[in-house]
This record gives C-alpha cells, sequence and structure tokens, in this order.
C-alpha cells in the first residue's frame, strides 16, 4: 500500500453516518465496525475517490495534527479497513 | 405480539450432532448453548436440558427436552434465548433488556447477565410502574419511531432480589424465580413508544450517573445486547443493521451507572425517571 492509492468499497458494504461518526456492516462476514470522527473524515475522502496522498492533505487542513502523525493514522485505518474487507485498494 | 406456539416433544437423551454449528454461547468461559444449521432450519442444544428446533423463517419452534428437565425450566430457556433467536428470523429487533412504562411510555434497561436488568424492571413495577417484559425486548421502528412490544407477564428475580422488592413471597427461592404479574407488580399490555434505553454500565459505588450514549458508541452497544440468528441471510443482516443505526440515531441511548445496593434502588429509580422526563440533549 502507498500514498498514491486509492481505495473502493465492495458493494457488500452498508454505511450509515450517525452524527459525526459512521458504522459499516460487512455483508459478507456479518460484522460490524464503527469509526470515529476522524475515521468517518478519511473514510468520505476515500468514498470520494482521492489517493491517500491526497487523504492525508485534506486531513491536514481540518485536523490539528503534525503531517507525520496523520500520514501514519491514514495508512494504519486503510490498511485495517482493507485487512476487514472493507475497502479495496488499488 | 411476540409470541410463537412452542411444540413439546417428549424427553430424550440427546444424541451427538454432526450437522455444522453456526454460533457457540459461551458463559463463564463454558460452552452454554450451540446453534447446529440443519436441512429445517437451525437447532439450538443446551447440553442436558433440552434441543429446540427453529424453522428456517422462524415461524415455529418445537422443543425436546433431556430426561429430568422440568417444564418451567424449559420455558424459561424458551422465553429468554430461544424465542429472541426465532424472532430475529422473522426480522424482528430483539434485545436482553427489561423495559418499563413511564408516562405512556417504554423506558428500557439493557445490559449484560447479572447487571440488573430484572431488578430495576421489578423496582419500577412494584413502585407502581408497570413492566413491559424482562427477558427480550422487543421493537419495532416504523417511520422514524420505535416502539416497545409487550413481552411475557413475568419477572425472573434472584431470591434475595424477589425479597428485597416483594418481601416474603411463596415461591421465591434462592435461584431465580419467575414472578407472574398480578396484583403487585402490574404487566403493560399494549405496545409503548420507546422514549429511553439505558445501557447498565458496571457498578459503581461512588454514586448514580446517567450520561448521553450516542453515535457509534451506541450502535456497538445496542449490536451487543442484540440477538440475531442471521447465518449470512444479508436481508436479515440488512434490516437487523437499519434497525440498530435508526435507534442509536435516535438519541435514545444512555449511561446508567449506580451502587447496587437494594437500598439505593429508590434513588436511582428517581434519578431514571427524572432523566427520562427530561428533554434530550
Amino acid at each position: 500500500m502507498n500514498l498514491d492509492d486509492r481505495a473502493a468499497i465492495p458493494p457488500e458494504v452498508l454505511v450509515r453516518q450517525l452524527g459525526e461518526e459512521t458504522v459499516i456492516l460487512d455483508l459478507a462476514s456479518g460484522t460490524y465496525f464503527g469509526l470515529d470522527e476522524s475515521g468517518t473524515r478519511i473514510w468520505q475522502l476515500l468514498q470520494q475517490g482521492a489517493t491517500l496522498r491526497e487523504v492525508c492533505n485534506a486531513m491536514l487542513a481540518e485536523f490539528d495534527a503534525a503531517p507525520q502523525d496523520i500520514e501514519r493514522d491514514v495508512l494504519d485505518l486503510a490498511r485495517e479497513l482493507s485487512g476487514r474487507g472493507l475497502i479495496r485498494i488499488a | 405480539m411476540t409470541g410463537i406456539d412452542l411444540d413439546l416433544a417428549p424427553a430424550r437423551r440427546q444424541r451427538t450432532l454432526r450437522s455444522p454449528v453456526v454460533t457457540e454461547w459461551k458463559l463463564h468461559g463454558r460452552s452454554h448453548a450451540r446453534i447446529h444449521r440443519t436441512r429445517e432450519g437451525f437447532l439450538m442444544r443446551f447440553p442436558q436440558v433440552a434441543d429446540f428446533h427453529i424453522s428456517r423463517d422462524g415461524s415455529h419452534v418445537s422443543t425436546r427436552p433431556a430426561p429430568g428437565v422440568e417444564t418451567p425450566s424449559l420455558y424459561n430457556v424458551y422465553l429468554s434465548q430461544v424465542l429472541p433467536m426465532a424472532l430475529s428470523r422473522r426480522g424482528r429487533l430483539v434485545f436482553h433488556a427489561s423495559a418499563v412504562e413511564v408516562d405512556g411510555c417504554a423506558i428500557a434497561f439493557m445490559g449484560a447477565s447479572g447487571r440488573g436488568k430484572s431488578t430495576l424492571a421489578a423496582a419500577f413495577a412494584t413502585a407502581g410502574f408497570p413492566f413491559l417484559t424482562d427477558d427480550g425486548l422487543f421493537v419495532e421502528v416504523a417511520n422514524g419511531a420505535a416502539s416497545v412490544v409487550p413481552g411475557h407477564p413475568s419477572l425472573r428475580l434472584w431470591g434475595d432480589s424477589g425479597e428485597a422488592l416483594l418481601g416474603p413471597e411463596p415461591g421465591l427461592e434462592d435461584g431465580k424465580s419467575r414472578i407472574l404479574s398480578g396484583d403487585r407488580i402490574a404487566h403493560c399490555t399494549t405496545p409503548r413508544p420507546l422514549r429511553r434505553i439505558y445501557l447498565i454500565d458496571e457498578a459503581d459505588d461512588a454514586g448514580i450517573a446517567i450520561g448521553p450514549l450516542a453515535g457509534a458508541p451506541a450502535f456497538t452497544a445496542l449490536a451487543a445486547h442484540s440477538f440475531l440468528l442471521a447465518d449470512g441471510d444479508a436481508r436479515l443482516l440488512e434490516g437487523h443493521f437499519e434497525g440498530l443505526a435508526a435507534l442509536a440515531g435516535a438519541g435514545l441511548c444512555a449511561s446508567l451507572r449506580y451502587p447496587r445496593r437494594y437500598e439505593r434502588l429508590a434513588e436511582v429509580r428517581a434519578a431514571v425517571l427524572a432523566d427520562s422526563r427530561s428533554p434530550r440533549a
């Protein structure tokens, strides 16, 4: 996985936003997953087709955090979502 | 209503099952029940207690007890653990929770076993607030509004809880006893709009605390206390997900922490009443 990758959301993944947070259902496994406020923003940007680098840049503009922390958080979440089958990296 | 007739077969020693296991419930690290997939639907096995057959669409349940198991024990298992799973096959939202009626609305107490759901329901019922359910909370969500459907007209209480709340009562035992509704504890028999769901936290000797619970944490808590026998059925999974998301997003949930002392129950009841009557944040 690198910063030029984009994510696709499989059709069997259902998403609902609850306030500033998000819950996700993977119909294939029947498991739920929750995203906090920053995770929700990352998900929204990925859903819009942004590369991981573009996600990092947008998060840097919106959240008060160091660039290296944002890059680590974005990559960690993308790996976790990919590992759970909730996104496909392309 | 929430009932499904239970067909009873003669007792027989449980035989080894070879059908695939869908899920297993554990209690204190030990297997408490297993659900097997069968040609007709599902078989819930409670070792040394009974086998329950649930039709694939959840419309029919039959049971065969193990030798020596008494009928009341069989119905306790059926009402508290099998019926909720069967109803979930019919797309119903069912939770491990009790509920009482306050001002024409339902307030629910949700939490793991032993957190005090039944004791709280009894503490309200003995103070003139009829209970809607004890063993399983059946919720209907329609047009954005949630309502609670009454369950079985009985409360299951530990002997010490029963005695503390009801006084000496014939039939109360050291273990859990099922107490039918009557003059002292009324049962609400009509659906009521759901006003609050209290997620019961661990005991706190420091005092009573009620706090808001919303968003993903509310969803996660509701999911953890819900019954669902989906077995990969996408329609059931999606309906369950939508129902939980609607409840979590409706601002109905709150966390409840209190000391587990009978002499403080009146205070807990007063705090819950005040909170449930206050406008949502």
